[in-house]
């Protein structure tokens, strides 16, 4: 069911306190005195120290990234699950069981005069054995349970995604101008090519049935070329090559900003860290545009490879090995210069080894062939036992309105059998429907059901209507059902007082009331797996806080000048929790950034590691799905955010506390 | 204040202590590190505690100084029980009234020169205030830098400078505020002679041309000498009286 998180009243009371609590944030951080500031900025930014926020924005990062990826992909398969439930089904249901609902056509009409009804539509279903005599003679004939749904194709396909899940007849949705060649209420009509081949045999031409995929195929793996565009990776080159561009800015904006003394090794850096940028940036460009290769064929490989020609290889890996030697000869010429002792522990020497590492990375994802590709991978296939056409039997116990089993003579159940024929496969994606539901139409279900109606046999006996087993109904606005589900609660008994023949045992629900089961399952496995994701991230928390623990002792000294100056317990006590809020904003944002990218890259990237690794990391025997299913849900999203940088900055607390409670003269009285 | 403590303030000793008692615990061992030390220190004076080390030198000058709490006694700041006041009030006097050298400088490693010597003012500063106030104090303590010989040396960070460049450019910074009372814990301790008689002279400067109020404690008599007076400090007590 779509929902706009957005209009949800919790919603709009969060986003106020957050902005109520970043506002007060806000105030505080500018009139709290600036050595915070400034300090924490040089914690954070300044020497070897910098790798410590990084090490500690790691545990935040990998959480963020974790409970966003993890909670997208399950909430995908809930949501799909979910989506296909109710395309199978409907928005209410209403079921008067196996017993059947006489007037059913009545009722229909009276619900669709409420509100926000679109269509209302009879359905017979009832409990069969299918009979599938595969094509291959050596194959014996297979006998399963199946549900026998009787359905009016032309309402049914209004009421559902019942047409999208067909495997002939489906309606491209990017091209709907194909709904012409199968119009919905001819769904389960049999084509003339086929009646004319039944006609060739000499059988009567049988009525059409729509058979779950799992009823009458088998699963056949098979190499499957699809496209797929793989261009992230220069999507993450060029971000590569900003984030280098950036850094080389800041590293000489630093060294500029160094009042009257400037090191040539920050000079030299930041030259160098601009000019790998733009060398890298020129590279992407060049590729771009088709300067320095011919444009890619469309399919120019059937892997995902490095550089295809001799001559893109060449120059990915002389990239590379020009950027190591640029590397070499610059480390060589810093260590020369005479800060060299202390060059690899300040944010330049960093940057250095970053921009260095970044860059080429930068250039070998500048070799990989990029745009969409063709790439072959295992794929499960549905091999048809039965061809389009073939026959199928279908056997059923009749059951009377009362309730009663039809005994024939001899104590034995009545049982009804039609050979149908197969005019579509239904494949929904939900292996519970697929390898269980039988469609045929509505009047043949009456009859195989023992519903259909029956005038009065003599004086004594009453005629018997025609029942239908559901009322299947779709409304106009889903989020309004559980509201109309109770007007047509009301509906019925207004109904079975007009009509007092008509009472039967009637439950009226919502699809997913009606589905409780099943996606209780997939919910609570959703919510298993974030609350396990949860509890990891608490170890996350206790990593963080031994970090901000360990960096307030290893600050003790800077503690106890701070407070030889004036500096207040708390207030160089919030320093560290500032620090601690910090970075878990950067480890947030990474961890987003990163979650993101890989929900929205997620089929290139599982081709990826699938071929690099050579494993299947989501089998579609398994899944039964095309693609990874996810869901982005930005309220998870912000809370999550939220969560893990309130986490972070109370994890902080470990490391501030320390430096609040520290005596400047337990660091200062010697050394 | 009242006006006869504004005048006793005005005209009295800037800093009495008396009877004060330190005790350090190591576990159910008690170690007294001072006995009942009283002293006064006058206006412009500039006193030198002299001992052996262990003598409680630098305990006695964290007591005067706000920075610890004495067991028993009291410190007197500018006709202020220091004690009696709230934690805020000594915090504020150790940022405005009062300024520390110590033997290992103790600047921070991250800032450059520049950036120790105007600690002091972003410690009181609002990050509000501070791109409004920001141009004077850096005015300021370009002109403590200069006076100080520091002016090429602003842009460095301490691990960049010669001992006797870091203790005036901690003094720059015990100093950027101008402070009423200095107190130097063996400032020379950690340098060559010539350069600890360099620092001295400074030292002597600002008490003698500026009338800066100065508390040294050292080890070396040659340095104490160059002090208006000074007091003996053995065992934790005071030889002859304060």
């Amino acid at each position: 069911m779509e929902q706009s998180w957005m209009a949800t009243p919790w919603v709009i009371a969060a986003l106020a306190g957050a902005g109520l609590i970043a506002l007060g944030l806000g105030a505080l951080v500018l009139t709290t005195s600036v050595y915070k500031h400034v300090i924490c900025t040089k914690y954070l930014f300044s020497g070897w120290k910098a790798v410590v926020p990084l090490v500690s924005a790691m545990p935040a990062a990998l959480g963020v990234f974790l409970l966003i990826l993890v909670f997208a992909i399950m909430d995908g398969f809930a949501q799909d699950t979910r989506e296909v439930t109710r395309g199978t089904l409907a928005d209410i249901i209403v079921d008067a069981h196996f017993e059947g609902l006489p007037y059913y056509d009545d009722f229909a009409a009276r619900i669709e005069k409420i509100d926000c009804v679109e269509v209302a539509t009879p359905v017979v279903q009832t409990f069969a054995m299918v009979r599938v005599k595969p094509r291959f003679p050596a194959v014996r004939a297979t006998v399963q349970p199946c549900l026998l749904i009787g359905i009016r194709p032309g309402e049914k396909a209004l009421v559902g995604r019942f047409q999208q899940y067909l495997q002939r007849q489906k309606v491209p949705e990017d091209d709907p101008s194909k709904a012409a060649l199968f119009p919905a209420d001819q769904l389960l009509t049999v084509p003339p090519a086929f009646a004319e081949a039944q006609r060739e045999r000499g059988i009567p031409v049988r009525p059409g049935a729509v058979v779950g995929i799992g009823l009458v195929s088998y699963p056949v793996k098979e190499v499957k070329a699809q496209t797929v565009d793989v261009s992230t990776v220069v999507i993450l080159a060029w971000s590569l090559v900003g984030v280098l561009a950036l850094g080389a800015a800041a590293v000489g904006y630093r060294a500029m900003r160094r009042y009257g003394h400037t090191t040539p090794a920050a000079w030299l850096a930041a030259l160098y860290l601009l000019v790998v940028p733009a060398i890298g940036a020129a590279l992407l460009a060049a590729r771009g545009v088709g300067l320095l290769f011919p444009a890619d064929p469309p399919f120019p490989s059937p892997k995902l490879t490095m550089a295809g020609s001799s001559g893109e290889t060449w120059l990915t890996w002389g990239g590379v090995a020009a950027l190591a030697i640029v590397w070499i000869v610059a480390a060589v010429l810093v260590f020369l210069s005479r800060e060299r002792r202390f060059f690899w522990l300040r944010p330049v020497g960093l940057m250095h080894f970053l921009g260095g590492a970044a860059a080429l990375l930068a250039f070998w994802s500048s070799g990989l062939q990029y745009g969409p590709h063709r790439v072959e991978q295992e794929q499960v296939v549905d091999e048809l036992a039965v061809p389009y056409g073939g026959e199928i039997v279908v056997s059923t116990i009749p059951i009377s309105a009362r309730g009663a089993i039809g005994i024939e003579a001899g104590g034995v159940p009545k049982v009804n059998t039609r050979a149908l024929t197969l005019v579509d496969t239904f494949k929904s994606g939900f292996w519970e429907s697929d390898a269980s539901h039988v469609y045929v139409d509505f009047g043949v279900a009456q009859a195989l059901a023992g519903m259909d109606g029956r005038p009065a046999a003599g004086p004594d006996e009453s005629a018997a209507p025609a029942r239908a087993s559901q009322i299947q109904v779709k409304v106009r606005d889903p989020a309004r059902s559980a509201a109309i589900v109770e007007r047509i609660r009301d509906a019925w008994r207004q109904f079975v007082a007009d009509r007092p023949d008509a009472a039967a045992m009637v439950s009226v629900n919502t699809w997913e009331t009606q589905q409780k089961t099943i996606l209780g399952v997939v919910e609570m496995e959703k919510n298993i797996t974030a609350l396990m994701l949860g509890m990891m991230f608490l170890g996350f928390g206790v990593l963080i806080a031994l970090i901000s623990y360990v960096m307030a002792y290893i600050k003790s000294r800077d503690v106890g000048i701070l407070k030889a100056l004036g500096a207040r317990d708390v207030g160089v006590g919030s320093l560290f929790l500032g620090y601690g809020f910090i970075v878990g904003l950067l480890g947030t944002a990474a961890g987003l950034v990163g979650a993101l990218l890989m929900i929205h890259y997620l089929d290139p990237i599982e081709v990826w590691v699938n071929q690099t690794l050579h494993t299947d990391v989501f089998p579609r025997t398994t899944y039964y799905f095309e693609h990874i299913p996810r869901h982005l849900s930005a309220a998870w999203c912000v809370g999550v955010s939220l969560s893990v940088l309130a986490l972070s900055t109370l994890a902080s607390l470990a490391g501030g506390l320390l430096a609040a409670i520290k005596q400047p003269v337990e660091t200062l009285r010697n050394e | 204040m009242s006006e006869p403590l504004e005048k006793q303030a005005r005209d009295g000793p800037i800093l009495e202590a008396s009877g004060l008692v330190k005790d350090y615990w190591m576990g159910p061992s008690r170690l007294r590190v001072l006995q009942g030390v009283s002293l006064s220190v006058a206006r412009g004076e500039f006193l030198c505690v002299l001992g052996p080390s262990g003598s409680g030198k630098s305990t006695l000058l964290h007591l005067l100084g706000l920075l610890d709490r004495p067991t028993e006694g009291r410190v007197v700041f500018e006709g202020q029980d220091a004690f009696d006041r709230p934690k805020r009030w000594r915090d504020r006097m150790r940022n405005e009234a009062i300024g520390f050298v110590f033997q290992f400088y103790y600047l921070m490693p991250d800032l450059t020169v520049l950036g120790n010597t105007l600690l002091p003012a972003m410690v009181r500063t609002p990050a509000v205030v501070w791109p409004f106030a920001r141009h004077r104090y850096r005015r300021e303590a370009l002109g403590v830098l200069k006076d100080l010989g520091l002016g090429e040396r602003v842009g460095h960070l301490p691990n960049e400078l010669s001992g006797g460049e870091r203790q005036r450019a901690a003094i720059a910074r015990a100093l950027v505020h101008r402070p009423r009372v200095l107190f130097a814990d063996e400032p020379t301790g950690n340098l060559d002679s010539a350069t600890g008689a360099e620092i001295m002279k400074v030292l002597q400067r600002l008490n003698r041309k500026g009338g800066l109020t100065v508390v040294m404690v050292t080890h070396d008599e040659r340095i104490a000498r160059q002090a208006d007076r000074v007091l003996h400090l053995q065992d934790g007590r005071l030889q002859g009286g304060g």
